[in-house]
């Protein structure tokens, strides 16, 4: 028996027939050793792959593949980067396995790099487009969170949208442990903006965009 | 390890530029709003700013909703719920309008930057958690103060948590947070437990809670997350620190009203009136769910108006062309 069930397969299925346009790539570093996460996050993005010719799916392992991992950023797993047409790098990570809400997170991310944007408002999109300094986005959730794919939505929207700068992450808080420690993560969805930033909850994609540029211009705490 | 995956994402939508009726609010008084509309053959958009279901989807485990004899997860029902209104042909937007004009005729409402004419709107937004509105909780929010068991629960391994309210929805959540917490002390203004006999029963038996009833909570401290609750005895007026590592609070609801506070009569505590077949005070406006004055504020009964509510819009639109 599959990770997903039949019906959701079929709604998947459909979805990707009549929104994907371009390829995309689901690049996983994994691992076998030491990551409970790994074995299961491999599985259902394999059955996930399985639902679409445009997508295809490369699974590296962390240790063999240390060079292409430093390539992504990717220092811990399972981590999970979306590549659109040509390989093009979105920006996009999800650290942890992308389950519950978050898979829907996933599919809405994988429909966007397809089509090589999103529904952003057209004024936020410019201001996005201007930024030309480095901003790296942390979304700590819970897989059981509703509100969080709100804010993870919001991250990698904008991380799109300005690639070449903007890195943004979903992190599942539970997975690690030492990371939601160290950013003192009670409650989610909570977002850090160049570690001088943060917020908790799920704030309209307006707002967010306002946060980033306000993280750009403060000084460093 | 058991894992679930979620596929009722907000799905992108291209928006048309008029509908026969907009939904505003994906519980379960708008998604039933919904397949009731759709299935008449009404071209159905429902606007939604969270996870299918609303609030329901930040209820853990739902026993009283018919049809359900074991129960069902908040998530499920809420994803059930949206799937069956997606069947039949509703649309989906995920966000919020940035304007609403209900006076227009057809209304108007602003959506990513589009205005979408809509003939009629039922208004079903339903409520959010209550804060308390006593000092540090603002400050101390996700830093030991949530509004969500089903979100922040995990964070709390091992600790001693404080929830506030003994109404069923304190209690219930009480009963999952057991699941993690060392210990909970469940805090209630008033001198009685609210709750349903069988979520009270149910958290007794984790051996892990005890409630302190009559009890006002006066403020939360902490200096970077929460380390304890001032609490005062309502009989005999002495006040204590209870030492906590978390705060859940569960103290009501508030109707989800303010973006139409000026063009449609509410009552005194905000929520939407309306007449006996749910017609608003605005022509071609209707509500359902929570948000309507007087609402019992339980899924079956929103169910049940979200249903009326789309069976009226019908009749009124069939007889308007």
């Amino acid at each position: 028996m599959g990770m997903l069930k039949d019906e959701d397969k079929k709604y998947v299925r459909e979805q990707f027939a009549e929104k994907l346009k371009g390829p995309v790539k689901i690049l996983l570093f994994s691992q076998r050793l030491e990551c409970e996460y790994c074995r299961p996050t491999e599985e259902i993005l394999t059955e996930l792959s399985q639902l679409s010719d445009k997508i295809s799916l490369d699974i590296r392992n962390l240790q063999i593949d240390s060079e292409g991992a430093k390539q992504f950023g990717v220092e811990m797993v399972p981590a999970t980067i979306l590549l659109g047409d040509g390989e093009r790098d979105y920006g996009i990570r999800f650290f942890g396995i992308p389950s519950g809400y978050e898979f829907s997170s996933l599919l809405a991310d994988i429909i966007d790099v397809s089509c090589g944007t999103n529904d952003m408002p057209n004024h936020l999109k410019a201001k996005i487009a201007a930024i030309d300094k480095p901003v790296d986005i942390k979304v700590f959730v819970t897989s059981t969170c509703p509100y969080c794919p709100g804010a993870v939505r919001a991250a990698h929207k904008i991380a799109m949208l300005n690639p070449e700068h903007i890195k943004a992450q979903m992190i599942e808080s539970t997975e690690f442990p030492h990371l939601a420690n160290k950013y003192a993560v009670y409650g989610v969805p909570k977002t850090i903006i160049n570690e001088r930033v943060q917020f908790e909850g799920a704030m309209p994609e307006a707002a967010v965009v306002e946060q980033v540029l306000s993280a750009l211009t403060q000084p460093q705490s | 390890m058991e894992f679930s995956f979620s596929v009722t994402g907000p799905p992108k939508v291209d928006l048309k530029d008029s509908y026969d009726v907009v939904v505003i609010g994906g519980g379960p008084a708008g998604l039933t709003a919904a397949i009731y509309a759709s299935r008449a053959r009404l071209s159905t958009l429902v606007i939604n700013k969270g996870a299918p279901g609303g609030l329901v989807a930040t209820t853990e485990w739902i026993e009283n909703y018919p049809g359900f004899p074991e129960g069902i997860a908040g998530a499920e029902l809420g994803r059930a719920m949206q799937n069956q209104a997606q069947r039949f042909g509703a649309e989906f937007f995920n966000g919020e309008p940035e304007a609403i004009d209900l006076a227009a005729d057809p209304k108007i409402l602003r959506l990513a930057g589009k205005d979408i004419k809509a003939r009629s709107v039922i208004i079903a937004t339903g409520t959010t958690p209550k804060k308390l509105g006593v000092p540090g909780e603002k400050k101390l929010y996700g830093h030991g103060v949530s509004y969500c068991a089903t979100c922040d629960g995990p964070f709390f391994a091992d600790k001693e948590l404080l929830v506030v309210g003994a109404g069923s929805s304190g209690v219930q959540e009480s009963g999952f947070l057991a699941k993690f917490a060392a210990k909970i002390t469940i805090v209630e203004f008033l001198a009685t437990i609210q709750a349903e006999g069988i979520l009270v029963e149910r958290f007794k038996k984790t051996g892990k809670g005890s409630f302190l009833l009559n009890h006002e909570v006066l403020a939360i401290e902490g200096d970077r997350t929460v380390s304890g609750v001032r609490v005062r005895d309502r009989s005999s007026g002495e006040e204590k620190l209870i030492p906590s590592g978390g705060v859940f609070v569960y103290v009501g609801l508030l109707p989800q009203t303010g973006a139409f506070a000026d063009q449609l009569k509410l009552d005194q505590w905000g929520c939407i009136e309306v007449d006996s077949d749910l017609r608003t005070s605005v022509e071609g406006v209707w509500a359902a769910g929570d948000v309507v004055s007087g609402a019992t504020r339980q899924i079956a009964a929103a169910v049940g108006t979200g249903a009326a509510a789309a069976i009226e819009v019908e009749h009124y639109l069939s007889s308007k062309s």
